[in-house]
């Protein structure tokens, strides 16, 4: 038997790099780069070259586990679909439709959640489905929507290389979508100028102009600053302005609050600065702005991104094929979970509940009656556990890692009456559930994924899934048919022609017309190319619209008990809860273990040295973990990795939620230190 | 020249002088893939690019595969000199894996700043003359200049590494279990990018003697650096004191392990040797 190679997307982040899996005996056995893939040209970062290794782990789930008592049992798959169907039918009846909710995944492909989020809303009649894009790129969603009125990524990829100046603000891409760097670097080659916007300093920082260390959570005073001097010189672009735009007048009156020397003052960076940044934005002739959770996971993250919007449109860059607003989606179907309506406001295609003709439209093509009232989000799914909410069905997600206040996260879940978790390991999470459904993984389905570019992709089935697994697409089709409901797909490729009819921005995509290198959406019939940047002659909202950003500072700051800002992020060799980079061989091995960043000079005051052992503790909770000394944390501020499941940084972060997207305040939250005299003693 | 090709590899399959041919699928939807043809009626689909390599993947599939598993490849230049280099160290019987080679176009050489865009053994295609790789603006850019220039141009660089071993990985020729790079002694783990010194010029002269020039390191680097051009004046150094050129001679083996005492640079007086325990032999 001869090797085979099979095309497929890389499952980690939202760069949707294309790799080819080497299948030999059934068995995924090496990852290539795809050399004809239009994201990633033949490059893949350290994940994607290691993709393959977690896939035949040996601690892959392999059939239906039932909890007896604090340990689990195997049970047969009809067992478990009649007993999942039973207690969330039973939970609903009794308590009505809106005591269930479902979490869905950016991890599985857009087939399968458009399925989990039509199995929820129609076999309940409830709108409680979300996912962990809540935690993410929420405040995206939602400022853009009402800035520009799509909320997906304007340009394309490869249109960074175009560009002559970029500004990365709360973006770690050289760490979180790495192979995309290749792009910037490309317009670094042309002259182009990089301005990076952080506390801390990040890779990508060592290779820009400038590295602005802002004082955490202080983006809208420096965006404020900028846009004042720009428009104080005369640099905005007053055309594009008159034509395409509306509201401006309310952005300039909001901006005679916002002096130079105010912003200078709150963000810690000097008027000099700031001036250069603004002029070096404003006169490029194409310019770009990359942003991530250092902007979307605040308080204000709405505004935060409002802010970006309103500064991209007073110079006039964006709605061209090299300039733009580049919000970069963490995983790799993030995008498309959103696209697919995992939302509790949102059917598929951004298409609100609360609209009677969409609802109309849906229950028509559904078949059943639909409820009118936006659902509640992750964090209120989870706050309302054991209360209003009384069973979860957890589809791929981990919200005992990546959830705020983890603690709270684990103490809610404990108080369903019913938790049923489908994944591909055995996660925190799932450890909470009352039964826990096998999935398959990536290279183990059929489907497709979208990427932050607005590219849809298609993944390709390589091995089969261990054991009894099946795919996501497999269970929400016996539940679906065991809740009811006419779920009688055979193949994903069904699901798709279902969804392409229901948002007129997919109608043309199809399975085959993807087969060769995707396509971005919108794309509106089968002869349409595809959609390279948005909001090129009109915005999709119509005028874009300028809003004033109000600004908040972090809920929490530092004080004389909790004296540092803590960060939390990623880093180049893991990829969120690590379920799947962790039980990788080669990338466990580049990162093994928890630590925190603290500055030279914090350490030398706490008597810390490299290696030793410290406590960081917030008002919600307290962790073990390993200090690193490094100065790409400035004094003052630490730097945890949220990965790991030995130290979880999320038992530390603050749930305060933006109140217009309910997205945690995971980026500011006030600790302290101190050393771990108990690891001494031992 | 792609006739040729498929003609050849017809042959092998049909003659049952091997069990597969390894080369490039056009698929449905014009899709592209590496794959071994078993049977001459799948050859239809065999396509020449865009450029893959092959002889790392050869010696993966024959090592799984014992003897008298035989597998043909596709070659350009480039693939059958890494094939020389992996046999040359005991890692790729060539008995068991035949070449139908084929020549580059300028084009192609160019892009690759080529010297030598042909295999020996030439089935298909017509010989084109390389280029000189030092001619070319792009290496000089990197090679000329003030040593302090030419050492910040190529920091500059290397600081854009995000440490993702597309590098290695591609390298045809870079075989090594355990790998030095992947060694926290050597390198530090957990950090981008990779360090200058320990990283790149770990890997860099651990090929010194072995590169066949082929430029996969370079085509997988995400961020663009010129990893070729690092290799080029070691190469250059090997053909000027030594004459040698990796991946040519099948019987040569590398001065550098083997004929340091007896080939000294031309001119020069057979180093007094001593070893680093200031020891002589």
């Amino acid at each position: 038997m001869n090797p085979e190679f099979i095309r497929t997307i890389c499952p980690y982040c939202g760069t949707g790099c294309g790799l080819v899996l080497k299948v030999e005996g059934g068995r995924a056995t090496a990852s290539y780069p795809d050399r004809e893939n239009p994201v990633s040209r033949g490059s893949l970062c350290v994940k994607g070259w290691f993709a393959h290794e977690f896939v035949h782990h040996p601690e892959r789930l392999r059939a239906p586990l039932l909890r007896k008592g604090d340990s689990f049992v195997e049970i047969p798959w009809k067992e478990a679909i009649a007993l999942a169907a039973r207690k969330l039918r039973e939970t609903a009846d009794a308590h009505g439709p809106n005591s269930v909710g479902g979490l869905a995944s950016a991890k599985v492909t857009n087939e399968e959640n458009y399925l989990f989020q039509k199995l929820i809303r129609a076999a309940f009649r409830t709108n409680n489905v979300d996912h962990c894009a809540r935690l993410c790129h929420a405040a995206t969603t939602v400022g853009m929507l009402q800035t520009l009125g799509s909320g997906a990524m304007t340009n394309s990829i490869s249109d960074l290389a175009g560009a002559d100046c970029i500004l990365f603000i709360g973006s770690n891409a050289a760490e979180s979508h790495p192979v995309l760097m290749g792009e910037v670097y490309k317009a670094l080659d042309r002259g182009a100028t990089i301005y990076v916007i952080d506390p801390r300093e990040t890779p990508v920082a060592k290779n820009a102009r400038r590295l602005l260390q802002i004082n955490p959570g202080t983006d809208i005073p420096l965006l404020a600053g900028m846009m004042r001097h720009i428009v104080d010189r005369g640099l905005h672009k007053t055309d594009f302005i008159e034509k395409r735009t509306e509201n401006f007048e309310a952005l300039r009156t909001f901006l005679q609050a916002w002096p130079l020397d105010r912003a200078a003052r709150e963000t810690g960076i000097p008027e000099s600065v700031i001036r250069e940044v603004a002029e070096a934005y404003a006169k490029a002739e194409n310019a770009a702005i990359v942003y991530c959770m250092g902007i979307t996971q605040h308080a204000c993250g709405v505004a935060n991104v409002i802010a970006i919007c309103d500064l991209a449109m007073l110079c006039g860059h964006v709605g061209k094929p090299y300039s733009g607003i580049y919000p970069l989606r963490g995983q790799n179907n993030v995008q498309g979970a959103c696209d697919m309506g995992a939302l509790p406001n949102l059917y598929p295609g951004y298409q609100p509940v609360a609209d009677p003709a969409v609802r109309e439209k849906f229950q028509k093509a559904w078949k059943t009656e639909l409820s009118d009232k936006p659902g509640k989000t992750v964090t209120e799914l989870i706050t309302a556990a054991g209360k209003d909410i009384r069973a979860l069905y957890i589809m791929a997600e981990n919200p005992c890692l990546s959830d705020p206040d983890v603690n709270h996260v684990m103490e809610c879940l404990q108080r369903l009456d019913f938790l049923v978790v489908q994944d591909i390991f055995l996660t925190e999470t799932a450890r909470f559930a009352h039964l826990v459904l096998p999935a398959a993984c990536f290279a183990e389905k059929t489907g497709t994924y979208t990427n932050t570019e607005r590219r849809f992709q298609l993944v390709h089935k390589a091995v089969e899934p261990p054991g009894a697994a099946k795919t996501d697409f497999e269970i929400l089709c016996l539940m679906g048919e065991a809740l009811g409901l006419a779920f009688d797909y055979t193949t994903p490729e069904e699901v798709m022609a279902e969804y392409a009819g229901l948002v007129p921005a997919y109608a043309g995509i199809s399975f085959d017309r993807l087969e060769r290198a995707g396509l971005q959406w919108p794309c509106p019939d089968a002869g349409h190319p595809g959609t390279r940047f948005l909001h090129g002659t009109t915005f999709t909202r119509g005028l874009g619209r300028f809003v004033v950003p109000d600004y908040t500072p972090p809920m929490e700051m530092p004080d004389a008990e909790y004296p540092y800002y803590l960060n939390t992020g990623r880093v180049f060799a893991h990829y969120h809860t690590g379920t799947m980079t962790r039980r990788s061989p080669f990338l466990n091995r580049e990162i093994e273990a928890p630590y925190v960043e603290i500055h030279p000079a914090d350490a030398a005051a706490l008597g810390v040295g490299p290696g030793d052992r410290v406590r960081v503790t917030s008002r919600r909770g307290s962790i073990v973990t390993t200090a690193r000394i490094s100065d790409r944390v400035v004094k003052g501020s630490i730097f945890a990795p949220f990965h790991f499941t030995e130290a979880r940084a999320n038992v530390l972060t603050n749930p305060v939620l933006d109140p217009a997207c309910k997205t945690p305040e995971y980026k500011v939250c006030a600790v302290k230190l101190e050393k771990d005299h108990e690891a001494e003693a031992r | 020249m792609l006739e040729q090709v498929k003609q050849k590899a017809r042959a092998i399959l049909e003659r049952k002088e091997a069990d597969g041919v390894l080369g490039l699928r056009k698929g449905p939807f014009d899709v592209i893939h590496p794959h071994v043809f078993t049977a001459p009626a799948e050859l239809d689909a065999l396509v020449l690019e865009p450029k893959w390599l092959f002889a790392k993947m050869a010696r993966s599939i024959l090592r799984d595969r014992p003897a008298p598993y035989r597998l043909a490849v596709v070659v350009r230049g480039c693939d059958e000199r890494a094939i020389v280099e992996l046999a040359k160290r005991g890692q790729i019987d060539r008995d068991r894996l035949p070449t139908i080679g084929y020549a580059c176009d300028a084009d192609q050489a160019r892009a690759c700043l080529c010297s030598r865009p042909y295999p020996e053994k030439l089935d298909a295609g017509t010989a084109v003359d390389g280029i000189d790789p030092f001619a070319d603006e792009r290496v000089k850019a990197y090679l000329g200049g003030k040593a302090a220039e030419r050492m910040e141009k190529w920091a500059a660089q290397l600081r854009r590494c995000i440490k993702c071993y597309g590098c290695r990985n591609s390298c045809p020729i870079c075989i090594c279990v355990p790998c030095k790079l992947e060694d926290d002694v050597w390198v530090e783990r957990g950090v981008i990018p990779a360090e200058m010194v320990p990283f790149h010029l770990i890997r860099a002269f651990h090929l010194s003697d072995t590169c066949v020039a082929c430029g996969a390191c370079q085509e997988a680097c995400p961020v663009g650096i010129p990893l070729m051009t690092l290799q080029l004046s070691m190469r250059a150094a090997l053909k000027r004191d030594y004459n040698y050129e990796a991946g040519l001679d099948a019987e040569r083996k590398s001065p550098v392990l083997f004929d340091f005492i007896k080939e000294p640079r031309p001119g020069q007086q057979v180093p007094d040797w001593v070893d680093s325990a200031g020891k002589k032999p």
